[in-house]
């Protein structure tokens, strides 16, 4: 048996509210293999943004392992860390807020390509280029500043950021979420392009189980920040087992079974 | 509607304006039209204003030149204000964005400081700043930055507290940029308007500490100052009272026409709002 990608257990992490302390994520454990789409979905507030943080160590966790290609991803800290988030990256929600407002396409790009030493200084604009077309976009957009490009490019510029490191772990926190329908297909099949090409693992973070079904492999269904069950993306979705599953999939629009052909079929 | 035109519909930011641009033609024009010393004897001593075409404002009691030594000292004036002000702000700025975005410890120390630099008035802390080093131009720059920097720190501080708070910082983590270069490239740029708010009250507040310690003879002697020129004329002040009135009017038009324009720049780009 080949070891996982990514192997979480015991994941927990507690917030004091009002003098009492609560847990936003508490025992969650998971796996995620090379090239694999896993599915973190859940009503609003179970813990699937803390989750996402604690991976990529922008707050601590209270308790719990995270392993990543092989190494304990806890133990790091410094330069260690720096150089290791090359392998895992993410993609935020709000492509505007994850932009510093001042900033170019060309300087988004250049950053991760700079910061670990990927390309020379000279060769870096045609890296960026290389970046720009490989996700779908013109070249002459470098020159542009964040704010003057649309919100679906904004969010093919923070994928191309994601994949600039070569990583093998990308985690899209509600990173279609925000876009209208039909830049939302582009952008999926983008990713779902990408997977296939450079065998990159997601873990997408979702409420919507249309998508999930989509794109996913397997998916964790979360409930006030413990695992409520988990399994294979459209076993699961097609029939819940737990409560929070039933009532996730009730309250959802009627997914449409041809315009979602389950990832499962796709391995 | 664009900010320079919302600009020109405020009357006291035109005057302000008016005053700051003559300021800067009188200090910029001070050696085309005054190329000699303004320190040196024009003529005979307590000449009294438009009697000499030559000398329009009159001389002084020592019967130097008093409209050379006028521009000669907004110069000064204006380059002390300036870099007293680029300087506070520049500091301020360091301090507040490390004690922000660090917290901890870092902030603890850093807000300490600043608050025992609140403590003591900016204008004694100059004082006994210039008295033990010495007064010179770079000396007098220093002590007043030295009173001027808490108020940029803490703005600075409290907008670095709401912005490393948003997923640009997060996103900058996330590619392993150092901690450093996050805090001054990604969250101090973005820190900047409010504080830059600032500069013109700590220019106005800058040119007057200037002016009141070159007033007790604090000052650079070898630049002409308007306060130096107030506390001469303070001498002969019943036989000669232009010699006071003149810098003096000076000196508060400057401050004023600073602090409208300022003002004025603040309101129309609407960086007010960020500040509480
Ligand atoms: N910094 C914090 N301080 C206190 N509580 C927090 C903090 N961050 C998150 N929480 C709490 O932790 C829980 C999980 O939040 P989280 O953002 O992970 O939810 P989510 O599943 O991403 O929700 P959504 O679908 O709305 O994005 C919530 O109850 C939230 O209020
Ligand atoms: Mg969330």
């Amino acid at each position: 048996m080949s070891r996982p990608l990514l192997a979480v257990s015991g994941l927990t992490k507690r917030y004091r509210r009002g003098g009492k302390s609560i847990a936003a994520v508490d025992d969650v454990s998971f796996d995620i293999e090379p090239g694999e789409t896993l599915a973190l979905a859940g009503p609003s507030g179970s813990g699937k943004s803390t989750i996402a943080r604690l991976l990529l160590r922008l707050i601590e966790s209270d308790a719990g392992r995270i392993e990543f290609e092989g190494g304990d991803f806890l133990s790091l800290s410094g330069a260690a860390l720096r150089a290791r988030r090359a392998r895992l990256q993410m993609v935020f929600q709000d492509p505007l807020a994850a932009f510093n407002p001042r900033a170019t396409v060309a300087r988004v790009l250049d950053d991760p390509l700079r910061i670990h030493g990927i390309a020379t200084r000279s060769e870096r604009p045609r890296r960026i280029a290389a970046l720009l077309d490989r996700v779908g976009l013109s070249a002459d957009l470098a020159g542009r500043a964040i704010h003057e490009i649309s919100g679906g490019q904004r969010q093919r510029i923070a994928i191309a950021r994601a994949i600039a490191t070569k990583p093998s772990l990308i985690v899209l926190d509600e990173a279609v979420s925000a876009l209208d329908v039909s830049v939302r297909r582009q952008i999926l099949q983008l990713l779902l392009d990408l997977q296939r090409e450079e065998r990159i693992a997601y873990l997408f973070i979702s409420h919507d189980l249309g998508v999930i079904s989509a794109i996913a492999h397997r998916v964790v269904i979360l409930d006030a920040g413990r695992v409520a069950e988990s399994g294979n993306a459209r076993a699961v979705i097609g029939a819940p087992q737990s409560t929070i599953g039933k009532a996730l999939v009730t309250a959802a629009p009627k997914l449409n079974r041809t315009s979602t052909q389950g990832a499962a079929d796709r391995q | 509607m664009n900010p320079l035109r919302r600009f020109l519909r405020a009357p006291e930011a035109i005057a302000g304006a008016i005053i700051l641009v003559a300021l800067f033609a009188i200090a910029l024009s001070a050696s085309l039209f005054f190329p000699g010393d303004p320190q040196a004897i024009a003529g005979p001593a307590l000449l009294p204003p438009f009697q000499d075409w030559s000398l329009p404002l009159g001389t002084d009691r020592l019967g130097r030149d008093v409209l050379a030594e006028l521009f000669h000292g907004a110069r000064t004036s204006l380059v002390v204000g300036l870099a007293a002000a680029a300087a506070a702000i520049a500091v301020g700025a360091i301090v507040g964005t490390l004690a922000g975005f660090t917290g901890g410890l870092v902030d603890e120390v850093l807000m300490r400081i600043t608050d025992a630099f609140q403590t003591v008035p900016s204008f004694l802390l100059a004082l006994a700043f210039v008295s033990v080093v010495g007064p010179s131009l770079g000396v007098v720059v220093a002590a007043i930055a030295l009173g001027a920097w808490t108020g940029p720190a803490r703005v600075a501080r409290a907008e670095v507290l709401s912005i490393r708070e948003r997923d640009f910082v997060a996103g900058a983590r996330v590619i392993g940029m150092h901690p450093l270069e996050i805090a001054f490239r990604e969250v101090l740029p973005n820190a900047l308007p409010p504080v830059l708010a600032l500069s013109s009250v700590i220019v106005a507040a800058a040119i007057l500490t200037e002016a009141a310690l070159s007033f007790l003879g604090l000052g650079d002697p070898n630049r002409m100052t308007w306060g130096g020129m107030i506390a001469e004329g303070r001498a002969v002040l019943r036989a000669a009272p232009f010699l006071s009135i003149i810098p003096g009017v000076a000196l508060v038009l400057t401050v004023l026409g600073v602090y409208l324009a300022g003002e004025g720049v603040v309101e129309t780009t609407a960086v007010r709002r960020s500040l509480s």
